[in-house]
């Protein structure tokens, strides 16, 4: 009965800690927000090589939802939410929600070896020249911007998210048909 | 800004960063952190050697005394209590005058006068934190801070950041830069 009780009280110390660690490790990461834009504003146009040479346009994308991340391999939260990108991807790759990942400032060649170490499918974009991220109202990476399918700004998050997180994905299905 | 601010009793630890394994240094407040961690000038060189720069350029930012830092708004998720700062209004207290960091808009004024080429200007801007930004709950940066001082500098910065119509300081005693590695001996 004795050996129970400590078998129990162990348990529950287990219990506390790994909560306390999931809850410091939740609060590090940062909360899973998406910033409403005030007044949705049309997405600056854009046209971008991907890492085959092929070209995309913004315009392309009219009547999906966009998640359109800035980012550059060198920075950290970029390449901590990456995976997470990848994996929300592909939960709603068929449902009319597009991911754009936009490098900043870097050569096809390095971000051909970041891919060496990230499993990366969604369309990787190079603004080599940082022209477009001067379109949009970005101060640091990783900024993502939510466009919906009438082309609109409607959200911003700056700093990393997990993009696989089913809240927030709901608040992108929610974009498709709007209100 | 400063002269309206609210002075905050600071909340300050200092110790090791897991990731990188360098000293840091971190304020704590409601709605808000800023952990500054140490780079070595080694760190720095071999970054922006890596984007293009010469040696001699990069012996300018290494030698400033760099550190990365974490900004993030903690308030709530549901709250509306965005911050904003402003590093104009920050200030690098060491031994005379307080001073200036410097900011993105500094070095690209360096940078166009020593020539250097597109694509490092590019890498060192975005690699620099933002002058300015707006964080809504939940958002954050990373980005290099220079504080223009020699290597093995020590330093109290004042800071200070808005959030929810208010105006906050705070002052984080006792920052290390880093001391530079001894040069190699050049042997015939």
């Amino acid at each position: 009965m004795r050996l129970q009780r400590i078998c129990l009280l162990q348990l529950l110390c287990m219990l506390v800690l790994c909560l306390s660690a999931y809850q410091s490790a939740a609060k590090e990461s940062g909360a899973q927000t998406l910033s409403a834009v005030t007044k949705p504003v049309a997405a600056p146009a854009f046209e971008l090589m991907d890492l085959d040479g092929r070209p995309h346009k913004l315009a392309d994308y009219l009547g999906k939802v966009v998640v359109l991340n800035f980012w550059a391999t060198w920075c950290p939260p970029c390449r901590e939410e990456m995976p997470s990108m990848q994996r929300g991807w592909e939960k709603v790759r068929d449902e009319d929600i597009v991911f754009l990942g936009v490098n900043v400032g870097e050569d096809a060649d390095t971000v051909f070896l970041f891919l060496a170490d990230y499993s990366v499918d969604f369309p990787l974009l190079l603004d080599k020249d940082a022209k477009v991220i001067e379109e949009y109202p970005v101060t640091g990476l990783p900024t993502t911007y939510i466009i919906d399918a009438q082309g609109r700004i409607t959200h911003r998050a700056v700093g990393g998210r997990a993009w696989d997180d089913d809240v927030l994905l709901d608040r992108l299905r929610a974009l498709k048909s709007p209100k | 800004m400063a002269l309206s601010a609210t002075c905050v009793q600071a909340e300050v630890t200092t110790g090791q960063d897991a990731d990188a394994g360098l000293p840091y240094w971190e304020l704590r407040e409601p709605g808000m952190s800023v952990r500054l961690v140490q780079r070595h000038p080694d760190q720095t060189r071999g970054f922006f050697l890596a984007r293009g720069f010469s040696r001699e350029d990069v012996e300018l930012i290494a030698q400033s005394c760099v550190f990365q830092t974490i900004f993030r708004n903690t308030a709530p998720a549901t709250s509306s209590d965005s911050l904003e700062y402003d590093l104009k209004a920050w200030r690098v207290q060491a031994a005379g005058e307080p001073r200036s960091m410097q900011t993105r808009e500094d070095w690209a004024k360096i940078w166009a006068e020593r020539g250097i080429a597109k694509p490092a200007r590019i890498a060192f801007e975005w690699a620099l934190f933002p002058t300015r930004q707006s964080y809504n709950p939940g958002d954050y940066n990373w980005g290099m801070s220079v504080f223009g001082l020699p290597p093995d500098s020590h330093f109290d910065l004042a800071l200070s950041w808005s959030q929810s119509g208010k105006t906050h300081a705070a002052v984080i005693p006792g920052i290390h830069c880093a001391a530079d590695a001894p040069p190699i001996l050049e042997v015939e």
